[in-house]
């Protein structure tokens, strides 16, 4: 009944922009104490690489014949996650989805950061990772050019393509955030703001043109979060092994990506609005809407799992079957099963609203899947590769130091990156809350409605 | 790295700190230094081949070593030879890693009082020799010994002149693994001297009572290509025979999985089961009349042993003894083999072959002059063991033996050498009886002295040097006759100046006794060309000797428990555990690595109170360590449970368990001459479980081929009624093409493999090892899965369901199968993995970025990872043939056919303008093949040898995993096997 005394929580356009710039302030020992905590990770994995190059392979748990394993898992672990943000940013922003207002910048510099991880994997799991640039088409003497019929190549313009096109999106929306920022603050942060904010000044020409520009970014953005990861899928479809031969793999993966990248979204941002004290501008009803798509692409993973087996039995391939039998009931099985109880089961509880609303459980949930999808491609990768054609010849990967280092400090290099861009970044876009404040406002009443 | 950061690593280093240093890791560039005055006959870039003789063994094989810039880097059969016919076995390959081996004495070494060695200088070695076994010799007569091994004619000579001259004839020709008992069969049948030559390709039938003629047993290079034209289809009788075959023994070797028949007897009973088979024959009337044997006393002889008697003894059905015996009576010819430590085997299955008038045509004595000498017997050597206890000798020379290994305890080396005042070992890598030794004198390697050998009557091997020494060593003869001088033998009594005229002069004896006409210089240089003599021996006549169907045979009590040992194929008695590609290449049955083993039955294995599984599946796993005991010691050994070995028996292999003997073989397994009674392969043994797990390592994944169609066989009916078997797997689909096919205009090179003929000796991967430069990992690197050998034997057992309709064991040669549509060239992002215009899948290490797609997608699984470094230890370095890249990490490697070979048989055919002949290209694995079952050519011509052998055997020939349209340019003809209830 108290609550229902104090005068709902109406934000102006002013509330909205201090919200925002007062997460922009100066931060703060605890800050700095994380982000090196996040920095020195960064540095025993690339220590730990650098002895990886040094030594050789060798000293990862791969074997004959898992070739891939955990960095191949990584790589199409980061790069599902970027898939969200764009899905968000762009295809959401195309159909004027209201709730995407308060998140898709956090997704979006997500997804930025996710590609710049996810693009550090490929190489570091080369045996000679100085001839890295032998995949890029450029002039050389002798006339040698990369092979196109390889999914690799593919790979190779997928995730340039994506991690260009995300950062220009990303960088685009920021611009009058930037000037809000600029005009803010003082000292070298104004000089800063200032030149990232191309001179913007809010005239009538500027935002046509912003927008124009923006919508044609999205539209450009669109297909991207279809293909790239359809490309990458096809690093395994395109081979004829039992378990990654399949035609479902595209949507399949897709689905998964964006499953995983919501998921994601809810793991950074539900303890960031905590943190930087912005509950009241990412409200419940955002983080609503975003289970609700976890929920569906769950119930697509949870179908794409069974029409993938259904697949192999209809086949009745022997070989195949004997995979997916080992798959299920292999040494690693129990992978398997763990995949179908973080995809498949947990995220039935979201058809909950009391759980879609509160963040204790939105937050395990996410966990959850992210658990999930993680070992969804280690199942795919590392499970098919160990018991393929030739039994005589299979054997699983065993983990390995150096591979759960550079794991780990992959998960710090990304969050070093989050981390910083949302303590120097309008990690809210103020732009389209200001846009959509009827809406927020909404979400807030809602939100109180419900607690009384 | 002692001298700190090399500029190597400095390299690797700056690469590795800035994604910006693009050029990275390769090796540092070394000096070229030119010959200041070059040598005529070396041509850098162009091979040099000499003959010689293999020494790894007694079967003496002729070889050729290819020497490149003064270096020996592969030694291949001598095609000449009558034993090997141009082919090595694995051993045989390996010579060279005892002769570049890292851990060989570089120095003499003399032992201070403290008992670490010092190294010395020769002429102080051998003055303090010459000091010691003058104050021998002047103690009086017999005061000196040589503890030697079978070494040849002429080294056998000047051991005993040497001996003479210090005024001694204690000399002992040592060999733990010997043909004693056959020897004293032969003796005692025929009264020869000699051993009966086999000649399994005439016959039909064949039995072994515990022979593993194709590993280990006398001759097993010119056995395998005698067994492989005995189980080839061969028009017969008006039909088409395969021969058939049967092994007696506790376990099933290599050689068993290749007979029709496993035929499961009590380690020690093979004799009884012969004498069972010859009981059947009698009773039966199958034995011809004319054989010259007095069938009324072998009926005296065998009489009591019928099947039903004497199975439960041998732990055997009375059934199987009945069909051995059919199987044995009713061939047109046959052959019985025997191998145990046991006469009454040997006995049993020589009369075998004489009731049934099989002598003179499959067993063979023959005329052709004196035999090679035998081995110094048991009881010999045990008394002059017992003569060095009682402190009679001075001054022991061992030169070749290894009898703290290879004796039991109880034999007392130990104690008899600590006795003797001056042990001097002579060898190459210093062994457990160097350990014993006060003198070391590090001695030519036999690639790098003169010897010579004499494998039997009338086969004459002259072994010559091959190249200069490694290390600062010396000849044994040399050495022999420097101080046998010394020992004042004038030149009336020792003409030579040293080893090489002492074997010219052997040989000048051996031309003026065969080839009288031919002048010394014409027959000296054509046996160093031809790398020996070969005689063509005519037939002896011999007889059965009556008395010897008198004598009540001795047969051994069975116990609840028994160990039997057997000679692994690769350390034979652990002569072989010191080089790096024996420890390496898997034992084929088990394909353990890098150590040895207790195979045991499950149902042993229970009753022992041994949880593990059945070790068939995930063999690199932890496996329960079994403690064993015997009335001579204890071992500890991992054990394998399977059903390779009969319940109530351990099977373990001789060769490891070595304390000295260079770094790959010290610490690793166990010792089983510990267990043994001298003389004895098999003893009673307890056997408890220690509780302690170990590793035990294997390449190898599963043992069952899922009904994949990896290896196929086809059984003899089914080949005589024309239809190939039902495929297990779908046939190939028709070939949809997205690209256009690749043509080649010229050559498409294939291969076809005869399952039938491969033995699973893996003489082929030793091979490979050799002429690929293909590195060594060692245990660890293969419990982790990163064996490099680009040609594997796959060894399959078969399912349960298809017993008897199918081989004992699947065993087949994998390489790669040069795909015309291979999977791994489109997924390769740089073109490392390419296809070149003659059909071969290419790979260029210096574009391979290490991706590792093109093995994911590999169905063989033949493509290998350079995950480290490869590391070869100076001097094993200098085997490394300069015809192939070494590659360095991060690079996939590959089989290309030998691609150094058909280029430089292309080359050749260019120089000489003319094409390139059919078997003129022969790549390393078929060159070395014992059983020829790989044939090399090209698929463009239809005449050509190997695919005439796909033509003729069409009804064999397949394509392993053809369902996935890789269109292979391997094509294997099935193995053949006898359909059950018929052999």
């Amino acid at each position: 009944m108290a609550a229902a005394a104090k005068s709902v929580f109406e934000p102006d356009y002013g509330d909205v922009d201090r919200g925002v710039l007062s997460v922009m302030a100066p931060p703060g020992i605890r800050y700095w104490l994380w982000v090196g905590f996040l920095a020195a990770l960064v540095l025993v994995g690339g220590a730990t690489w650098t002895n990886q190059v040094y030594r050789g392979l060798g000293v990862t748990g791969l074997t004959q014949p898992t070739m891939w394993a955990v960095y191949i898992t990584n790589f199409v672990f980061w790069v599902g996650i970027a898939h969200s943000g764009t899905l968000i940013s762009a295809i959401l922003y195309l159909f004027r989805t209201r709730w995407r207002t308060a998140v898709y910048r956090c997704a979006e510099t997500m997804t930025v950061f996710a590609v710049t991880t996810a693009g550090l994997f490929p190489i570091v799991h080369l045996g000679r990772p100085w001839f890295f640039y032998f995949l890029a088409p450029y002039p050389n003497e002798r006339s040698l050019q990369p092979d196109f019929r390889s999914p690799l190549v593919w790979d190779f313009f997928a995730i340039s393509t994506y991690l260009t096109i995300s950062s220009l999106f990303l960088f685009m929306g920021l611009i009058p955030d930037l000037a809000n920022a600029r005009e803010a603050s003082s000292g070298w942060r104004r000089k800063f703001y200032g030149l990232l904010s191309l001179g913007w000044h809010g005239t009538d020409e500027q935002w046509r043109n912003f927008s124009m520009a923006y919508l044609l970014m999205a539209g450009l953005a669109t297909p991207l979060v279809l293909s790239v990861h359809s490309v990458v899928s096809f690093d395994f479809a395109m081979a004829q092994l039992p378990g990654w031969h399949s035609t479902i793999f595209p949507p399949y993966f897709v689905a998964g990506a964006i499953f995983s990248g919501c998921a994601m979204v809810l793991t950074l941002i539900i303890p960031l609005r905590k943190i930087m004290g912005v509950e009241n501008l990412v409200t419940a009803w955002h983080l609503d809407n975003l289970a609700k798509i976890i929920l569906l692409t769950s119930l697509i993973m949870s179908y794409s799992y069974a029409c993938e087996s259904f697949l192999v039995w209809y086949a009745k391939d022997p070989i195949e079957l004997e995979t997916f039998y080992m798959r299920y009931y292999g040494p690693q099985g129990w992978i398997f099963w763990l995949m179908i109880f973080c995809n498949c089961v947990i995220p039935l509880l979201l058809f909950s609203p009391r759980v879609r609303r509160s963040m204790v459980t939105l937050f395990i949930i996410s966990l959850f899947v992210n658990v999930g999808m993680w070992s969804e491609r280690f199942v795919i990768v590392e499970g098919s590769l160990a018991a393929s054609f030739e039994p005589s010849q299979w054997r699983y990967w065993h983990a390995s130091f150096t591979e759960v280092t550079i794991t780990v400090a992959s998960f710090g290099w990304f969050l070093m990156w989050f981390s910083l861009f949302a303590r120097f970044m309008p990690i809210v876009s103020m732009t389209e809350l200001k846009e959509g404040l009827g809406w927020l406002r909404q979400a807030i009443r809602d939100s109180y409605s419900r607690a009384a | 790295m002692a001298e700190g950061l090399s500029r190597r690593s400095f390299i690797k280093l700056a690469a590795t700190a800035s994604v910006a240093a693009l050029p990275g890791c390769e090796p540092a560039a070394r000096k070229l230094i030119p010959y200041v005055v070059p040598d005529d006959n070396v041509i850098p870039g162009v091979p040099a081949f000499y003959a010689t003789v293999c020494a790894e063994c007694s079967a003496g094989c002729g070889v050729v070593a290819r020497v490149r810039e003064g270096r020996v880097v592969k030694l291949e059969g001598n095609p000449v030879d009558p034993i090997s016919q141009g082919a090595l076995c694995a051993r045989g390959q390996a010579a060279l890693q005892g002769l570049y081996n890292p851990d060989r004495l570089g120095a003499p070494m003399l032992r201070r009082k403290d008992g670490t060695l010092e190294a010395v200088s020769w002429d102080k070695a051998l003055g303090l020799l010459d000091e010691r076994l003058q104050a021998a010799a002047k103690k009086g007569a017999n005061r000196v010994a040589y503890f030697g091994s079978r070494q040849g004619p002429t080294l056998d000579k000047l051991a005993r002149l040497w001996l003479s001259a210090w005024g001694s004839n204690r000399l002992i020709a040592y060999e733990a693994l010997n043909d004693e008992a056959e020897r004293a069969a032969a003796k005692a049948c025929f009264g020869r001297t000699d051993l009966p030559v086999y000649r399994i390709d005439q016959a039909e039938a064949l039995v072994s009572f515990g022979a593993d003629f194709l590993e280990t047993w006398g001759s097993p290079v010119e056995y395998a290509r005698q067994y492989a034209a005995f189980r080839a289809p061969r028009p017969l009788h008006g039909g088409t025979v395969v021969g058939r075959s049967a092994y007696v023994g506790p376990r099933l070797s290599m050689t068993a999985a290749k007979c029709d028949q496993w035929v499961a007897a009590r380690p020690g009973t093979e004799g009884l089961v012969a004498l069972g088979v010859l009981n059947v024959l009698v009773n039966q009337g199958w034995l011809p009349h004319d054989s010259g044997v007095d069938l009324e006393a072998l009926r005296g002889l065998v009489g009591m042993y019928t099947p039903a008697a004497i199975a439960g003894r041998c732990g055997v059905e009375a059934k199987a003894i009945v069909r051995l015996g059919e199987l044995f009576g009713q061939a047109h010819s046959a052959v019985a083999l025997a191998g145990t430590d046991d006469p009454t085997a040997h006995i049993g299955a020589l009369i075998l072959n004489t009731v049934t008038g099989n002598l003179g045509r499959t067993v063979v004595f023959t005329d052709a002059g004196p035999p090679p000498p035998p081995t110094t017997g048991r009881a010999e050597v045990e008394a002059q063991v017992a003569a060095m206890k009682a402190a009679e000798v001075d001054v022991v020379v061992v030169a070749g033996a290894n009898p703290i290994y290879a004796m039991p305890a109880s034999a007392g080396v130990a104690e008899a050498l600590a006795r003797v005042p001056l042990v001097v070992w002579m060898g190459q890598v210093p062994d457990e009886t160097a350990a014993y030794a006060g003198l070391l004198l590090p001695i030519d390697h036999p690639l790098e002295s003169w010897h010579d050998v004499m494998p039997r009557a009338g086969n004459y091997g002259l072994g010559q040097p091959v190249m200069q020494r490694v290390f600062p060593t010396m000849a044994l003869g040399d050495l022999l006759i420097r101080s046998a001088r010394a020992g004042g033998l004038g030149p009336k009594e020792l003409p030579w100046q040293d080893a090489s005229q002492a074997v010219a002069a052997s040989w000048q004896e051996l031309r003026a006794r065969y080839q009288p006409s031919q002048s010394a210089d014409d027959f000296w240089t054509s046996v160093r060309r031809h790398g020996g003599l070969f005689l063509q021996p005519g037939t002896a006549g011999v007889k059965l000797d009556p008395a010897v169907l008198k004598t009540a045979p001795n047969l051994p009590e069975p116990a609840e428990l028994v160990l039997a040992a057997f000679a692994h194929p690769f350390f034979f008695d652990g002569r072989g555990a010191d080089k790096p590609w024996l420890q390496e290449i898997p034992e084929p049955v088990t394909q353990v690595v890098w150590n040895s083993w207790a195979e045991i039955h499950p149902e042993t294995a229970r009753q022992l109170g041994l949880t593990g599984r059945a070790s068939q599946l995930w063999l690199s796993a932890e496996v329960d360590v079994l403690e064993i005991a015997s009335s001579q010691g204890r071992v500890e050994l991992p054990v394998y449970i399977a059903q390779t070995v009969r319940p109530g028996v351990i099977a373990a292999p001789l060769g490891q368990g070595h304390s000295a003997y260079g770094r790959y073989a010290r610490g690793r397994g166990a010792n089983l001459f510990q267990l043994l009674p001298a003389g004895a392969l098999s003893v009673a043994v307890k056997a408890r479980p220690t509780g302690k797990k170990q590793r035990l390592v294997s390449p190898l994944g599963k043992s069952e081929m899922m009904g994949r169609a990896l290896v196929e066989a086809i059984s003899v009916e089914e080949l005589a009624r024309g239809v190939a078997p039902r495929p297990e797997a779908p046939e190939a689909p028709e070939p949809h093409e997205f690209y256009a096919p690749f043509k080649y205009p010229v050559h498409q090179w294939g291969m076809t493999i005869d399952v039938n003929a491969c033995t699973g000796c893996s003489a082929c991967v030793a091979a490979c090892y050799a002429e690929n430069n293909v590195p060594v990992v060692g245990e660890e690197g293969v419990e982790r899965g990163r064996i490099m050998s680009w040609i594997r034997i796959e060894r399959f057992f078969p399912a349960q369901e298809k017993a008897g309709h199918a081989p004992l064991l699947y065993l087949m040669p994998m390489l790669c199968q040069q795909c015309d549509h291979a999977p791994c060239e489109p997924v390769c992002p740089v073109f490392a993995a390419v296809h070149t215009e003659e059909g071969l899948n290419g790979q260029i290490y210096n574009r391979c970025v290490g991706t590792r797609y093109c093995e994911n997608n590999c169905p063989y699984k033949v493509r290998r990872f350079n995950w480290f470094a490869p590391q070869w230890p100076a001097p094993l370095d200098l085997q490394l043939n300069p015809d192939v890249t070494v590659r360095g990490a991060g690079v996939m490697e590959k089989c290309t056919f030998c691609f150094q070979r058909i280029r430089h048989a292309e080359i050749t055919a260019k120089l000489e303008n003319r094409p390139v002949r059919d078997g003129e290209i022969v790549p390393a694995c078929a060159q070395s093949c014992p059983s020829k079952a790989i044939s090399f050519g090209d698929m463009n011509e239809p005449q050509s040898a190997m695919m005439r052998r796909r033509a003729d055997h069409r009804l064999r020939n397949y394509a392993a995993l053809a369902e996935l349209n890789t269109r292979p340019a391997i094509t294997y003809l099935r193995a053949v096997y006898h359909g059950k209830g018929k052999a």
